[in-house]
C-alpha cells in the first residue's frame, strides 16, 4: 500500500499545471490563444443573440514579461454582444467547464468551457493579475467593470474591485488580459493569420483591430446575415458507447425504455422498435421504466440497436457559411484574381454530421513565405468557423488537399505534397462533433471518411478553377507561339543559309515557306485558346468561378449592403496589373489581325 | 564518322532543310534513338547496337526552338572543325552565350543552363551519328592511369607528328589515355600476358608500388568507376592491337557488374552510336566472384537497401535482368546469374576485402589475381 495520502484536485488545479494542452505552450501561443478564446467567445455571444458582431482588437506590448523572453503584453477585446450579467462573470471567466454549451451538439465555436478560463489563469499566472471585464446588458443602465480571478483550489472565479466601467456600444463585453508573451504577426501562428482568418469564415463580422507597429485596420462585414446556429438533435445511438448510453438515460428520470429511445435519440422510430424486437430484444422490456434495467439488460439492448440498421443522423444540425456570402469573403484575404468556392451539402462522416466548404483563390503580389509562385499554397483551415494555426501537417485538411491531384487543374505539385503556387486553400469545417486530436484544438482527426469528404469538395474547387486556368495556359500557349515564329524564323533561316551558303532568293523563299508552316500551328492554337475562353467565360456564367478586377473590388467594398441571391460576374481585364497578360493579348489581337490580312 | 566528312553531311542536312522550307513542308531532324529499348545485344559482334528506332522531330511551333538551337551550335562546331580549334562542353556553353551576346538577334537562342546545350550537342552526334570527339569537342579525361613495363604508345598529333612514350620510362607516374585513343599505336616490347582493369584506381595504384609491373609482364589499369569514354576506347585499342587477355577486378555488387563491368565490355544504351569503338567485348569478369567469398573467407556485408543509390542500383539491376539484351544473352548466363545472385542474397563484397586473406602480406591480393587467372577462375 502506498504510505502517501490520496488527495482529490480540482479542475482548476489540473488545468493550471497542464495550460500546454489548452494552447498555452509557449509565449506565442499564448498571445494568440489568448485572443482567439475572446473573440470566440464574442462571436458565439453575438450570433445567439442574432446580433451582427462588430469586435474591436487592440494588442500593445507594455513592457518586459517576468518569464525569460517574453514581453508584457495587453490584450483588449470589445464586443457589441448581449453583455453578461455579473451573476455568470465569475463563471464564464474563472471556473472551468462551466459552459452553456457543453455537450448540447451544437456547431458554436466554443464547447467545454475550459479557454477563457484558460486564458484568466494564464494572466493570473504570469502577471499576477486575472481578466478585467467590462459588461453592459440591455437591461444594466451603466456598464461594470471587474477584475476576476480563478480560485484555483476550488475552481470558482472570483470578482475584485467593482466599478463603473465604459464601453462604446450600447450593450456588450471588453475584456482585458495582461500576460507574458511574445507576439508573431504572420506566419502559422500569427495576429493577423488568425484575424484575417476569422473575417473570412465570418462574413457577417465587423473586425477593428490595432496590432503594435502596425495602422489601425478596419475588415468590414460583406454580409448583413447574421447566421443562425441549427439547434441540436438529438444524439444518434450509433454514436455512443455503452457508458454513454446508460449515462444518457439517467438524465430522463422515470421514463419507459420505449419512450426514453423515441425521445432520447435520433433515427429511432416505431419501426425501429419492431426492429429491435426482431433482432432480439424481449418485447416487455420496452415497458420497463429505465431507471429499473440494470447494467448486464443495457448491455443487451445496446448491442441489439447496434445490431440493428438505423437511418443515418440527420445533418439539421450542422450550418454552412455558404457560397454568396464565403465568396464575398474571398475578396477580403487580399488582392484576389480569381477563385472558386464550393459549399457541399451535409453529410455523414463518422455517424457525425459535417459540412465542408472550400474556396480556392489566386493571389497577387505575394512576395515572400508561403503562397507565392515557388513556395507551397497557403492553407488556412478552420472548424466551426475558427482558423487552426498549429501542427498543420498531421491534420485531416492538410491530407486530403495533398491526395489531389492538383496538376490535372493547372496547378503545379511536387509529389505527395501541397501544390505550390500564389494561391490560398481555405476548408472550413462545420460540425458539432468535430474530433480533434487535441484538448487545443489546432488538428482535426483524419479519418477516411472525413478525408473522403474533404477531398471531394476540393476536387469540384479545382475542377472549377480549371476553367480559368487552362484559358490562361492556352492564351500563353498561343502568345508563346507568335513570339516564336517572330524570334526563331530569321534566325533558323539565316543559319541553315550561312551553313549552305545559299542566296539571298533562296533565303527569301525560305522565310515565307517556313512563316506558311508555323502559321498552320498558330490557327490551331488559337481555335484551342477559343475553345479555352469559351470553356472560362461559360463558368463564369453558371458562378462557378469568379474573376475579379479592380472595378469589382471597389463595388464589392464593404460597406455595400449585397442583394441576395445575385452573384457577381466580371471579366478579366486588367491592363497596369497584368503586364504579361496584356502583351498576351496585343500579341493575340495581332495574330487575328495578321489571319485577317493573309486570308 | 571522320571529321572530315562532317562537314559535307552537315552541309547536306541543312541543304536537305532549306529545300524543305522554300517549298513550304515541315523539315524533318532524324535521330537515332539512344536507349535501352532500341538496343540490340549479339555475342558475336559484342557490344550494344542500335536498332530501328528513330528519334524525328518535325519543325513546328513547339520544335522550332530546339531546331534553331541545334542547326546555331552546328555552325559553331563546323567553325571549329574548319579551324582544327577543340573545346569540351562547356566552353561550347560558354561560346554560345558569347555569341548572343554579340549578336543580340540571337538573344532567343540562349542557354539559360549548360544541360541545355549539352543536350543540343548530344542530339547533333545522335543526328550525324559520330562522336563528339568527332566535332571537336572533348570530354575532360577521368581515369584509365595505364602502367607497364613493357608497353610502348607511339601518338600522331594534329600536324601529323609522332610522339612516342615508353611506359617503362615513367617510373611510378602512370600513362593516361585520351578520350578519342584512335590515334594512338601500340607495341609490346616483350610478350605481355594480361591486362588487367581495376576498378579502384587507388587499388591499382597500391598493386604498382608494391611491384606488380615488374614481377608480370602485364599491363595494369586503373578505371576510376565507372569508365569514361578514354578507358573504354583504350581497352579496345589494348584488346584489338595486342590482342592480350583482359581481366577486369572490381567489387561485387549490382552497381559494379549492371554498370562499370557491361559498360567496359558492351557499350552503354547511352552511346549506342559509339560502342562500336568504345568497348572491349572480349574483357573478362575476374571478381570479386561470389565464390570467391567462402574460397578465401572474405568479409562481405549486407546492402543497406535505406541507402538511395544502393536501393538505385538494385533495382537497376532487376531492371536489367528484365530488359538489358546484354544480360538476357545466353553467354552471359553467369554475369545474369550472378546479379541474380545479389539481388537475392543482398550483400556486397569489396576488392578490397583480398587484402584481409593474409593481412601482413601486401602482395597476396597479386597473387590470387595471378593465380586466378591461371586457373581460369574467371567469368
Amino acid at each position: 500500500m502506498a504510505k502517501d495520502k490520496i488527495t482529490s484536485s480540482s479542475t482548476a488545479e489540473y488545468f493550471s499545471k497542464n495550460l500546454q494542452q489548452v494552447g498555452f505552450s509557449s509565449p506565442t501561443k499564448a498571445v494568440l490563444t489568448t485572443l482567439k478564446e475572446a473573440v470566440d467567445n464574442s462571436l458565439d455571444a453575438c450570433e445567439e443573440q442574432g446580433i451582427l458582431p462588430e469586435i474591436s482588437v487592440v494588442i500593445e506590448k507594455k513592457g518586459t514579461g517576468t518569464l525569460k523572453n517574453t514581453d508584457l503584453i495587453h490584450i483588449r477585446v470589445e464586443d457589441n454582444g448581449p453583455g453578461l450579467s455579473l451573476d455568470d462573470v465569475p463563471k464564464v471567466f474563472g471556473e472551468y467547464l462551466a459552459s452553456s454549451k457543453f455537450g448540447r451538439g451544437r456547431c458554436s465555436r466554443g464547447q467545454q468551457g475550459i479557454g477563457i478560463s484558460a486564458a484568466t489563469t494564464w494572466a493570473q499566472l504570469t502577471s499576477a493579475k486575472g481578466v478585467t471585464v467590462t459588461t453592459k446588458t440591455k437591461t444594466m443602465r451603466q456598464a461594470v467593470q471587474v477584475q476576476v480571478a480563478v480560485d484555483i483550489k476550488h475552481n470558482k472565479g472570483v470578482l475584485k474591485e467593482k466599478k463603473e466601467g465604459k464601453l462604446k456600444n450600447p450593450h456588450g463585453l471588453s475584456v482585458e488580459f495582461l500576460i507574458d508573451g511574445r507576439i508573431q504577426l504572420q506566419g502559422e501562428g500569427g495576429l493577423i493569420t488568425y484575424l484575417t482568418g476569422t473575417a473570412l469564415v465570418n462574413p457577417h463580422l465587423t473586425l477593428h483591430y490595432t496590432l503594435p507597429d502596425q495602422k489601425p485596420v478596419t475588415i468590414s462585414r460583406v454580409s448583413n446575415d447574421c447566421p443562425e446556429v441549427p439547434s441540436a438533435t438529438e444524439p444518434h445511438p450509433h454514436t455512443m458507447k455503452l457508458g454513454e448510453f446508460i449515462a444518457h438515460s439517467h438524465l430522463f428520470g422515470r421514463i419507459t425504455l420505449k419512450a426514453w429511445l423515441k425521445k432520447g435519440f435520433s433515427r429511432i422510430s416505431d419501426n425501429s422498435l419492431a426492429e429491435f424486437v426482431k433482432n432480439g430484444l424481449n418485447k416487455k422490456m420496452l415497458d420497463m421504466s429505465v431507471d429499473k434495467i440494470n447494467e448486464a439488460q443495457f448491455k443487451d439492448i445496446f448491442s441489439v440497436i447496434h445490431k440493428t440498421e438505423l437511418m443515418s443522423p440527420s445533418t439539421k444540425s450542422v450550418m454552412t457559411i455558404g457560397e454568396e456570402s464565403f465568396s464575398k469573403s474571398v475578396r477580403r484575404l487580399g488582392e484576389v484574381d480569381f477563385f472558386s468556392v464550393v459549399t457541399r451539402k451535409p453529410t455523414i462522416c463518422d455517424y457525425k454530421p459535417v459540412a465542408v466548404e472550400v474556396a480556392v483563390a489566386r493571389l497577387k503580389g505575394m512576395t515572400k513565405g508561403e503562397g507565392t509562385e515557388d513556395g507551397p499554397v497557403q492553407v488556412l483551415r478552420f472548424a466551426n468557423r475558427v482558423p487552426l494555426q498549429f501542427d498543420k501537417s498531421a491534420c485531416a485538411m492538410v491530407k486530403a488537399i495533398e491526395s489531389v491531384n492538383w496538376r490535372a487543374y493547372g496547378l503545379q505539385q511536387p509529389k505527395d505534397s501541397l501544390p505550390s503556387g500564389p494561391y490560398v486553400v481555405a476548408v472550413s469545417l462545420v460540425s458539432p462533433f468535430i474530433k480533434f486530436k487535441n484538448a487545443s484544438k489546432e488538428t482535426i482527426d483524419a479519418s477516411d471518411e472525413l478525408v473522403e469528404e474533404l477531398r471531394r469538395t476540393l476536387i469540384q474547387a479545382g475542377q472549377r478553377l480549371s476553367r480559368h486556368i487552362k484559358k490562361e495556359h492556352r492564351e500563353q500557349d498561343l502568345e508563346n507561339k507568335l513570339r516564336y515564329i517572330e524570334q526563331f524564323c530569321p534566325i533558323l533561316v539565316d543559319c541553315l543559309c550561312r551553313i549552305t551558303k545559299a542566296p539571298e532568293k533562296r533565303k527569301k523563299k525560305a522565310t515565307e515557306g517556313l512563316e506558311k508552316i508555323l502559321g498552320r500551328d498558330l490557327t490551331a492554337a488559337k481555335k484551342e485558346f477559343k475553345e479555352a475562353d469559351l470553356a472560362a467565360k461559360e463558368a463564369a456564367a453558371k458562378g462557378k468561378i469568379q474573376i475579379i478586377t479592380d472595378d469589382a473590388v471597389e463595388a464589392a467594398e464593404p460597406e455595400e449592403k449585397p442583394s441576395k441571391g445575385k452573384k457577381r460576374e466580371v471579366k478579366s481585364q486588367q491592363p497596369e496589373a497584368k503586364p504579361a497578360k496584356t502583351a498576351a493579348k496585343s500579341s493575340v489581337k495581332r495574330a487575328a489581325s495578321k489571319e485577317k490580312s493573309a486570308t | 564518322m571522320r571529321s572530315e566528312t562532317i562537314p559535307k553531311i552537315s552541309k547536306e542536312l541543312c541543304n536537305r532543310m532549306l529545300s524543305d522550307l522554300e517549298s513550304a513542308r515541315r523539315p524533318i531532324l532524324e535521330a537515332v534513338k539512344c536507349s535501352l529499348d532500341n538496343s540490340n545485344y549479339s555475342p558475336k559482334v559484342g557490344y550494344l547496337t542500335p536498332g530501328d528506332k528513330k528519334v524525328r522531330t518535325e519543325l513546328n511551333v513547339s520544335s522550332v526552338q530546339k531546331m534553331s538551337r541545334a542547326i546555331f551550335l552546328l555552325e559553331v562546331l563546323l567553325r571549329n572543325i574548319d579551324t582544327g580549334a577543340v573545346n569540351t562542353k562547356r566552353e561550347l556553353y560558354y561560346i554560345a552565350k558569347g555569341e548572343v551576346k554579340h549578336d543580340p538577334h540571337l538573344k532567343p537562342l540562349d542557354f539559360q543552363d549548360q544541360s541545355e546545350s549539352d543536350a543540343v550537342i548530344d542530339f547533333i552526334c545522335e543526328m550525324l551519328e559520330c562522336y563528339r570527339e568527332d566535332l571537336n569537342c572533348y570530354a575532360n579525361d577521368r581515369g584509365g592511369q595505364t602502367y607497364s613495363n613493357q608497353l610502348v604508345v607511339t601518338e600522331t598529333l594534329p600536324d601529323g607528328t609522332k610522339a612516342v612514350v615508353d611506359l617503362s620510362s615513367l617510373g611510378t607516374s602512370p600513362f593516361q589515355p585520351k578520350n578519342r585513343p584512335q590515334s594512338l599505336q601500340l607495341k609490346a616490347k616483350k610478350k605481355i600476358d594480361f591486362c588487367l582493369v581495376v576498378e579502384s584506381e587507388g587499388t591499382a595504384n597500391t598493386f604498382v608500388a608494391n611491384g606488380f609491373c615488374k614481377r608480370n609482364n602485364s599491363i595494369l589499369i586503373g578505371a576510376q568507376g565507372v569508365p569514361s569514354n578514354a578507358v573504354r576506347g583504350w581497352a579496345k585499342l589494348i584488346q584489338d592491337q595486342l590482342r592480350v587477355p583482359i581481366y577486369f577486378f572490381g567489387d561485387l555488387d549490382a552497381y559494379t557488374i549492371q554498370n562499370i563491368y557491361r559498360t567496359l565490355k558492351a557499350g552503354s544504351a547511352a552511346s549506342l552510336i559509339r560502342n562500336s569503338d568504345f568497348s572491349a567485348p572480349d574483357v573478362h569478369f575476374l571478381g570479386v566472384l561470389p565464390e570467391d567469398i567462402k574460397k578465401y573467407d572474405l568479409s562481405d556485408y549486407p546492402v543497406k537497401e535505406t541507402d538511395q543509390s544502393e536501393a538505385r542500383a538494385l533495382k537497376k539491376a532487376a531492371d536489367a535482368l528484365k530488359n538489358d539484351p546484354f544480360f538476357q544473352d545466353k553467354r552471359n548466363k553467369n554475369l545474369a546469374k550472378m546479379l541474380e545472385w545479389l539481388l537475392k542474397n543482398k550483400r556486397r563484397c569489396e576488392q578490397q576485402a583480398f587484402f584481409m586473406v593474409d593481412p601482413r602480406d601486401p602482395t597476396m591480393p597479386e597473387k590470387i589475381i595471378v593465380e586466378k587467372i591461371k586457373k581460369g577462375n574467371f567469368i
